[in-house]
C-alpha cells in the first residue's frame, strides 16, 4: 500500500464522474471557448494538442495498454515460457474455483483486509471524532510523524518489522518483562500467528494515513454546524453520527478504496518478510502471481491473475464511489 | 469553543497514536548504532561505523547509484511529459480526446499486476530487461495517466484571462506553455516530481522482475538481498535500511508540506 494507489484511486474515481469533472468546474469559461463550432483555428489547435500529447501516450501505450491486450489473451493459454502455448479457453479462470493455493490466497486477503482496511480506519475515525475541531497546537507534527510511514520504503518496513517480531526481538523481549515470556514467539515463522503479523504491518502503516485524511476532513467542516448541535442538545455521539461521519464520506471512500485495494495487492511485504511462508499461510494473489510468473512459468495463469486482481480492484473503487455518493 | 479537557485528551490520543508510529522507527534507528550483531541496544555505545560496514558488505554504492539513474531518468521523463500532455488535454484540446482521455484516466485504476507478464516477455525480446533503460521507460509510461491528471487539473485552475490576454499579445503555444503557465504552477511540478521521485526510489516490484542481475540492481533491491544474506547481523541490516530509505526521508523532512498536501489534494480535491 503507497500514497500513490491513494491518488491514482481518488483521481481515477473523480474522473470516473461525468467527463472534465475535475477542470471545469473552476474554469468553466474555458470549456466554452472551444465548444461551440470548431474553428479551422481550433481543429488545428487540437491536432497541435495531440502532437504535445504524443509522447506521453505513445509511452503509456507502449507500456500499459498494449500489455494490457496482451494479458487478456495470455490469459487463455497454457504456457511454461518456453516450449508451445496451448489454448485452454476459461481453464485458467476455472482455477480460481478449484486451485486451493487461490483459494487460500483469496481467503489470506479477506483476513488482510480486516488489518489492512478495518483496524485503520476504525481507529481513524475514533481519532476523528476525538480530535479536528478547531485548530490544534503542533497539528504540523502530528501530521509529520503520522504521515511517516507513507514515505518509508516498503522494504525498509518489512525490514523494520522483521527485527520487530524477531525471536528476541522488542516485543518478545517486552512481553517477558511483563511476565509473560510464554506468549513469546518467532512471530513471523508461525502457521497461526504469521498472517495476523503482517496485518498489524499494514495496519502501522495506514492508521497515519487514516488519521491524517479523517482529521484534515473534520478540519473542513464549519465550526458552526457543531455550536448549532451542542445548542440542540446533541451528545457526543450523535453529533459524530449526523455531522462527522457524513461529512467525512468522501475520505472514507478514498480510504476504503486505497486500503481494500492495497490488501488485495499486497506483495512487497509478505515477499520480504515471509515469502508466503511457513508453508502457505501467508501466501497472496499477487505473491502467487510472481511465483507463477517467473519462478515455475504457468504465464497464462499468472496473468489471468493479474486480470482477475485488476476486475476485483475496479469493481472495489466503483463500488465504494457509488456508495459513497449516493447518498449525497 | 473547544474545552481544556477536550484540549488535553485530543493532545494525548494523538500522541499516544504517534509513539505507537514512531517507536518501531526509532527503535530501528538506534540498532542501525548498536555495537552488538544481535542488536541490543547500547546507548552508551554507539556504532557509526556500523553505515561504512553496510555500505561496503551490502555493495550499496552501486545500488545507490542506480537507483538514483532511474530516478533521476523517471521523474525527468515523467514531468516533461506530463507539462506537456496535461498541457494538451488541459489548454489546447486533443484530437480524438473523448475516447483518448478515458482511456488515459484508465491507467489510475489500473496496477502494475495487470500488464506485468506480457510487458517482461515484450522487454526481454527487446533487450530491456536488466537495464536500468528499461525500468526507466516502465515508470514513465506508468506515471503517464497520473502526471496527465495532475498537470491538467493544474493548468486549468490558472485564469483563462491570463492565457487569453498573452495570445492577444501574440504570444505563440510554446511561449505560452513555458513562459505563463509553467510559472504560475512551479509548486503543483514540484509535488508531481517529488511524489515520482517517492514512488520510482521506493519502488521494489518492478525491480524484482525486471533486474535480475546483481551488478545493477537498485538500492531497495540491494536491500532485499542483503537482508537475506545478513539476517543475523541485525545492526548491520538497520543501516543499511536507513541508507536506502534516506533519501527520500531527507526530502520529505524539507518538502513535507508538498508531500502531505500532494496526497490529500491529489486524493480530495473536486
Amino acid at each position: 500500500m503507497s500514497s500513490r494507489q491513494l491518488l491514482q484511486r481518488r483521481a481515477a474515481t473523480t474522473a470516473a464522474v461525468p467527463e472534465d469533472a475535475m477542470g471545469n468546474r473552476k474554469t468553466a469559461g474555458r470549456s466554452g471557448r472551444r465548444k461551440p463550432r470548431l474553428s479551422v483555428r481550433a481543429r488545428k489547435q487540437r491536432w497541435l494538442g495531440l502532437a504535445f500529447a504524443a509522447p506521453a501516450l505513445l509511452a503509456y501505450g507502449f507500456v500499459v495498454i498494449v500489455p494490457i491486450v496482451q494479458s487478456v489473451s495470455y490469459s487463455f493459454y497454457s504456457w511454461d515460457g518456453v516450449s508451445a502455448a496451448r489454448f485452454v479457453g476459461l481453464g485458467n479462470y476455472k482455477s480460481f474455483f478449484t486451485d486451493p493455493e487461490l483459494a487460500q490466497s483469496l481467503a489470506h486477503v479477506l483476513v488482510l483486509v480486516l488489518f489492512f482496511a478495518g483496524l485503520p480506519i476504525l481507529l481513524g475515525l475514533l481519532s476523528a471524532a476525538l480530535l479536528g475541531r478547531g485548530k490544534m497546537r503542533g497539528a504540523g507534527i502530528y501530521r509529520w510523524v503520522l504521515f511517516l510511514p507513507q514515505v518509508l520504503t516498503s522494504v525498509v518496513v518489512a525490514v523494520i518489522w522483521k527485527r520487530i517480531y524477531g525471536p528476541d526481538g522488542p516485543l518478545n523481549g517486552a512481553l517477558r518483562a511483563v511476565g509473560l515470556g510464554d506468549l513469546a514467539h518467532n512471530w513471523l515463522g508461525d502457521f497461526t500467528w504469521a498472517l495476523p503479523a503482517l496485518g498489524v504491518i499494514g495496519t502501522w502503516t495506514a492508521l497515519g494515513l487514516c488519521m491524517v485524511l479523517f482529521v484534515a476532513g473534520v478540519a473542513a467542516i464549519p465550526n458552526e454546524l457543531y455550536e448549532q448541535a451542542r445548542l440542540d442538545g446533541a451528545g457526543p455521539v450523535k453529533e459524530f453520527l449526523a455531522i462527522t461521519l457524513p461529512a467525512l464520506r468522501g475520505q472514507l471512500a478514498v480510504a476504503l478504496t486505497l486500503t481494500v485495494t492495497g490488501a488485495l495487492r499486497a506483495f512487497d511485504l509478505v515477499w520480504v518478510t515471509t515469502q508466503g511462508g511457513p508453508g502457505t499461510s501467508t501466501i497472496t494473489p499477487a505473491l502467487l502471481l510472481y511465483r507463477k510468473a517467473f519462478l515455475n512459468p504457468d504465464v497464462g495463469m499468472a496473468a489471468a491473475i493479474g486480470i482477475v486482481l485488476a476486475i476485483i480492484c475496479l469493481l472495489v473503487a466503483l463500488v465504494i464511489t457509488r456508495l459513497s455518493e449516493e447518498k449525497a | 469553543m473547544i474545552s481544556r479537557t477536550e484540549r488535553v485528551l485530543n493532545h494525548t490520543v494523538l500522541a499516544f497514536v504517534s509513539i505507537l508510529v514512531l517507536f518501531p522507527v526509532v527503535w530501528f534507528l538506534f540498532t542501525a548504532l548498536s555495537p552488538n550483531r544481535g542488536g541490543q541496544l547500547d546507548f552508551t555505545n554507539l556504532e557509526w561505523g556500523n553505515f561504512s560496514t553496510a555500505w561496503k558488505l551490502g555493495g550499496f554504492g552501486h545500488a545507490m547509484l542506480a537507483s538514483a539513474v532511474i530516478t533521476i531518468g523517471a521523474v525527468t521523463g515523467q514531468t516533461l511529459l506530463a507539462i506537456l500532455s496535461g498541457f494538451a488535454f488541459g489548454v489546447l484540446g486533443v484530437t480524438g480526446q473523448k475516447i483518448i482521455f478515458p482511456v488515459v484516466l484508465l491507467g489510475l485504476m489500473i496496477s502494475a499486476e495487470v500488464f506485468i507478464v506480457p510487458l517482461y516477455y515484450t522487454f526481454q525480446s527487446l533487450g530491456l530487461t536488466n537495464s536500468w533503460l528499461g525500468l526507466i521507460i516502465i515508470q514513465i509510461g506508468m506515471g503517464v495517466p497520473f502526471g496527465t491528471f495532475w498537470m491538467r487539473a493544474t493548468f486549468r485552475a490558472v485564469p483563462a484571462s491570463l492565457v487569453e490576454a498573452a495570445e492577444m499579445d501574440g504570444a505563440r503555444t510554446w511561449r505560452i506553455l513555458w513562459q505563463i503557465l509553467l510559472p504560475i504552477s512551479r509548486p503543483a511540478v514540484l509535488t508531481l516530481a517529488l511524489l515520482s521521485f517517492m514512488w520510482t526510489w521506493n519502488d521494489f516490484f518492478l525491480s524484482l522482475i525486471f533486474i535480475a542481475d546483481p551488478a545493477i540492481q537498485p538500492a531497495t533491491l540491494a536491500l532485499g538481498v542483503f537482508q537475506g544474506r545478513h539476517s543475523v547481523d541485525v545492526n548491520l541490516l538497520a543501516a543499511g535500511s536507513l541508507i536506502v530509505a534516506l533519501p527520500v526521508l531527507v526530502l520529505y523532512a524539507f518538502f513535507q508540506r508538498h508531500f502531505i498536501r500532494g496526497v490529500l489534494n491529489g486524493a480530495l480535491k473536486e
